[in-house]
């Protein structure tokens, strides 16, 4: 019974956690300017990070340890730095956008201007990463960050028309009024918010923290397979929203304001209100996640003691990289840098630093001296492989299309 | 990454590369030198459709209101959005400097429109942070208009 509670508890909590800034921003944007014309991409970034995921998870519960250890024991600190470089850099800069997706959500339910908020989030995160238990933190976040269903329900009562939908997202097309390239350049960005660096790091840490062994591979694979795809379906549900009331009017949204009045124009203020705790919940986990990331990777890489079971004084340089990674978040956000542009562009770089986080996770996952016979199997490392071959195409392409496109602005 | 020191030339040229990248990323986002009337006439259309985006956003949460739908702080939020991000368009159109005396007469018109269009919502906003949302559909009233003019610029540019 209680191992039933730990399994609906972790699928739940994936749900939950898994829309963070970048699909709130992503999702909106695309539904608006593409309807469901890329709908695809949202299933095969789901898809892709449920695969990698998966194979962070069981590394993590077969090893003991975290991807970023073994990539460096495995690989050599060479590679282990590159990894190391391109996923930090992203993260931290995700981990502002969240920071600035927090504060955003406080000044739309209080009408506040939000960089008054941000010392306050900046430091709130901090207090939880030194102060809550992990498990406790992972929860609640995650059970908050289900309100964000409200968003899926003001679909259903939308009363859209399911046959144009199906139709619309299965024969995707460029809308007249926008360029191939900048079909291409936000399919890229959808990519790349789907499969963020920082969600496998999480994850795999996550698992450590939780002390998975190998009879946790159940809970993983079903967190995975079951809490991912319905969590994707609350991304989709953000651009279905926009796609059935933004995209209409001829609204490009740019402001976390705007990804709320769909959801208040179908379901009023009880709508409203929910989707402004889903916006709050699903950044400030998102928050919280980055920043420990962004610890996790520097701790892991240089073989420092890290992670919340122990005691900050036990871990000190990993306390201070979290300390350190959100006092440059906030700073960032308090240059008034738009956190939605600073959004749009963390998911786009990620997508560029996309092959240098997963190429490495593949190749330790094959390794018989850590995972024994949890080794990947040939299906998961074919499908694996061609995921890693969109992703270099996807990592290649990346700048050119964003400087040829405008970032997507033609 | 072999660890071996570079030699200074490497060193410079990586250097020159990431420089590069960063300035091609900075170039992505910023208004380009417009020297041709095409290009003008693309970035014409090209604010025509934000501004209508704006028009609409007021137009929406303005609705929703009236409905009954949006609290104080998010209408008052989203309208002073909608107000500044009307603002910045014009401002940033009118920077450009025509190339043509063709091109001139086309900021004539389109100014016609976005003038009216960032004075109502700067209304809306001061209405809305007044509270006063009684006379928000007022207020609004010409917006479906203007929203219509700026989709037929934006079309009839393309």
């Amino acid at each position: 019974m209680r191992k039933l509670l730990e399994i609906a508890l972790g699928i739940l909590t994936a749900i939950g956690g898994f829309v963070d800034i970048g699909d709130l921003v992503a999702s909106t944007e695309t539904g608006a300017r593409f309807g469901l014309g890329l709908a695809w991409v949202l299933v095969v970034g789901v898809l892709g990070i449920m695969i990698y995921a998966e194979m962070a998870g069981r590394v993590a519960s077969t090893s003991g340890r975290a991807v970023f250890d073994l990539v460096r024991e495995r690989l050599g600190a060479g590679v282990g730095l590159l990894n190391l470089a391109a996923s930090f850099f992203i993260t931290l800069l995700t981990l502002a956008a969240e920071i600035g997706g927090v504060a955003l959500s406080l000044q739309l339910a209080t009408s506040v201007n939000y960089l008054l908020f941000v010392p306050i989030v900046g430091f709130l995160v901090w207090l939880v990463c030194w102060r809550v238990r992990f498990e406790v933190m992972d929860n609640a976040v995650g059970l908050l960050g289900l309100a964000l269903i409200v968003v899926a329900v003001a679909v259903w009562r939308a009363h859209p028309d399911w046959g144009a939908m199906w139709h619309s997202a299965t024969h995707p097309a460029v809308p007249a009024t926008e360029s191939h390239l900048a079909y291409w350049y936000f399919a890229i960005a959808l990519l790349g918010s789907a499969m963020t660096p920082y969600e496998v790091l999480f994850f795999s840490s996550g698992a450590v923290e939780q002390r998975w062994t190998r009879s946790d591979l159940l809970v993983n694979r079903l967190n995975v397979y079951i809490g991912f795809p319905l969590g994707g379906l609350l991304a989709l549900a953000l651009m279905v929203v926009a796609a059935l009331v933004l995209e209409p009017r001829g609204i490009d949204p740019s402001h976390l304001s705007q990804a709320a009045l769909p959801t208040s124009l179908v379901l009023g203020k009880l709508g409203l209100a929910l989707a402004l705790v889903g916006f709050f919940a699903c950044t400030s986990g998102a928050a919280l996640e980055t920043a420990l990331s962004c610890g996790y990777s520097l701790a892991q890489y240089f073989g420092w003691p890290w992670g919340k079971l122990l005691k900050p004084a036990q871990a000190p340089r990993f306390q201070l990289v979290v300390l350190a990674s959100i006092t440059l978040g906030a700073g960032l956000v308090l240059t008034t840098l738009d956190p939605i542009q600073l959004t749009e562009y963390a998911i786009v770089l990620s997508a560029a630093a996309l092959p240098l986080t997963y190429l490495p996770l593949l190749i330790v996952a094959n390794d018989p001296a850590y995972l024994g016979d949890k080794v990947n199997s040939r299906l998961s490392n074919a499908i694996a492989s061609v995921y890693l071959v969109v992703l270099v195409v996807a990592s290649v392409a990346t700048i050119p299309l964003m400087i040829l496109s405008k970032a997507g602005g033609s | 990454m072999s660890g071996a020191p570079l030699h200074p030339r490497a060193r410079q040229g990586r250097l020159a590369v990431g420089l590069g990248l960063v300035v091609l990323v900075a170039a992505a986002g910023c208004t380009g030198l417009v020297r041709s009337d095409p290009v003008y006439v693309s970035k014409a259309a090209t604010t025509a459709a934000a501004a209508a985006s704006a028009v609409e956003t007021a137009q929406l949460a303005v609705q929703e209101a009236a409905a009954g739908k949006l609290s104080g702080p998010s209408l008052a939020q989203t309208l002073a959005e909608a107000a500044s991000d009307a603002g910045a368009i014009q401002a940033t159109f009118d920077a450009i400097q025509p190339p043509d005396r063709r091109a001139e007469v086309l900021r004539g018109q389109l100014d016609r429109l976005l003038t009216p269009a960032a004075s109502v919502l700067a209304d809306l906003r001061i209405s809305a942070r007044w509270g006063d949302t009684a006379a928000l559909p007022r207020l609004a009233a010409p917006l479906p208009k203007l929203a219509e003019e700026l989709q037929r610029f934006q079309e009839a540019h393309q």
